[in-house]
This record gives C-alpha cells, structure tokens and sequence, in this order.
C-alpha cells in the first residue's frame, strides 16, 4: 500500500462525497482524477483491503430494534449453536469471548418482539437456555472509521 | 424523519456495494424513474438527519495499527451512567459506548469498545479508564474468535 493508497482510504472511509459522481468528487478532493479512484478502489477491494463501499443506517432512525445479546455455550453445542445464530440476517457481528457468556451477537430487526421470538425459537432449536438480551438505552458514541 | 417507498428502495441500493462507474446511481435513478439528482438530494438528507451513519468504505479488518481490542462491560449505579457514558466516549481508544439494560444472568449496564496495539495496552487502558471514572466494577471481554461480521441490510 503506497501514500496515495492511504490517502484514498483515509478519504474513503467517512468523507465520500454524496453527489452524483462520488468518485471524481473525491478525486477533486485528493487531487487525483477520477479515473484514477476508480482503479485504485477496484484494487483495494481486490485485495481485501476494503469489503464494500455504501451507506451504513442507524436501526433506530429507521424505527428497527437491536440488541447486544450473550450465550452460554456448552463446548459441544458451540458449532451447531453458532450456525444456528449466523443464519438469521439480523444477526451482523458475532464474536466468540472469554466469559461464562462466550458467544456475544448483535441482533437487528424490525421490532423487540421479532428478535425475542428468534430467540425463544433459538432457545428451542440448540437447547441452550441462557441467552441475555441488552437493548440499548442510550448510545454515548459510535465510531466506525479509524486512522489509516 | 419519514422514510417513503423510495427512500427504502435508495437504502436497499446503497446498504449493498456502490458500483465502480463514473455515475453509479444511474441504473438505480432509472429503475425508480427519478433524477440522481434527486437520488443524492435523497442521500444527503438521510446524512443530514442521522438515518445514514455514515457514507463510504468499510475496510475488511478494522485495521489501523490496532491489533487488539474488547469489550468492557461495567456496572455503574444508574445516577452516574450519563458521566461515565460521556467520559468514556470521550477517550479516542474507544470506538463504541453504550447503555444497556441489564439483564438477569449479566447485570453490567454500560459497554464500551477499546482498541489497542496489544493486549497489554488495552489492560493498562481500561485501568486508566477505570480510575478516570471511578468504577473498579468491570468485566473484560476480549474476543477469541471472530464468528460473523457484516453489514446490516434493511428492506
């Protein structure tokens, strides 16, 4: 990754411009023509670097419930249970932690009642009983892009 | 704000990957039968309001030099989560702080993100941040396994 790599990818992470040609604007930006962002995007992404370029929404703006919810697993539960979990498309990010609690998911969806009927069904389906439910009350801060 | 059939089916578009061309909300400015013009004037207000979070490029690995990070879950009397919530936000370590309710197995009600070089940094971190804001009740939770990640696709 060169400088003008970086700069793209610092630039592209939370400054695309929203306009009609985002990619010559943001060219205009870095000084680079827009043929240029273009091929050097497309590369980024070939290697994996970047994984897509859009909109992210705010669930709650849109009137949609999340939560942060945590499990406890049984090791010979564990895959089955995290197949189980990973097929619902609510479900964006899952990690495996070191707690009692070790398999921590968000689950995104149009009301509270949809994602706590997934989760009796959940329940039901892996028989692993101890599922937490966290909705969140207040956000304080969410920073989703970080210094390249 | 009120999100109308179009604006849904802008959201639909663009919570998906932007084609690299030169004009990439042409195809969808023709199928919905409206001006880009009026796709990005769309755009700009959900910016605007808050309903989209952000507009670019999400990197595969979070990287940045931040090889480690977890999740601090703290319990703090309810008098106090606003000052704590707000100080903590304010550290440049921590990407993520909420308040959650708490519920029966796990009675820790404020969550943040802190993300360090190491494993190490983030220890020593979180100690600083404990004392800064006086709460020694916390747990760490530090990832072994990433299970799934992605992005969110409404409508």
């Amino acid at each position: 990754m060169d400088d003008i790599d970086k700069k793209i990818l610092r630039a592209v992470q939370s400054k695309l411009p929203i306009a009609e040609k985002p990619w010559a604007a943001l060219g205009r930006e870095l000084g680079l023509g827009e043929e240029q962002i273009i091929a050097r995007l497309g590369d980024l992404k070939k290697r994996g670097i970047i994984r897509r370029i859009g909109g992210n929404f705010d669930s709650s703006s849109l009137g949609w419930a999340a939560t942060l919810c945590a499990a406890k697993v049984p090791e010979d539960k564990f895959s089955q249970f995290v197949e189980a979990v990973n097929a619902y498309p609510g479900v964006t990010h899952n990690y495996r932690r070191d707690h009692q609690y070790n398999v921590w998911f968000t689950f995104i969806a149009e009301n509270m009642e949809q994602i706590d009927k997934s989760l009796a069904e959940l329940s039901q389906a892996t028989g692993v009983t101890d599922i937490c439910s966290m909705p969140s009350l207040r956000k304080y801060k969410i920073k989703v892009d970080f210094p390249v | 704000m009120g999100i109308d059939r179009l604006d849904k089916r802008i959201i639909a578009f663009v919570q998906g990957d932007l084609p690299l061309k030169s004009r990439p909300f042409q195809g969808l400015a023709t199928e919905l039968g409206i001006s880009e013009a009026e796709v990005v004037a769309r755009l700009q207000a959900m910016a605007d309001q808050g309903v989209m979070r952000r507009f670019g490029a999400t990197l595969r690995h979070q990287k940045s030099g931040f090889a480690a990070n977890v999740m601090v879950a703290w319990r703090v009397p309810a008098a106090d989560c606003d000052r704590v919530g707000e100080r903590l936000a304010s550290f440049r370590r921590v990407s993520h702080c909420y308040h959650r309710e708490i519920c029966d197995g796990f009675d820790y009600n404020l969550f943040s993100m802190v993300h360090g070089r190491s494993e190490e940094e983030v220890r020593q971190l979180v100690e600083e941040m404990a004392r800064e804001v006086r709460i020694d009740d916390y747990a760490l939770l530090f990832s072994r396994e990433e299970l799934k990640k992605t992005s969110m696709r409404y409508y």
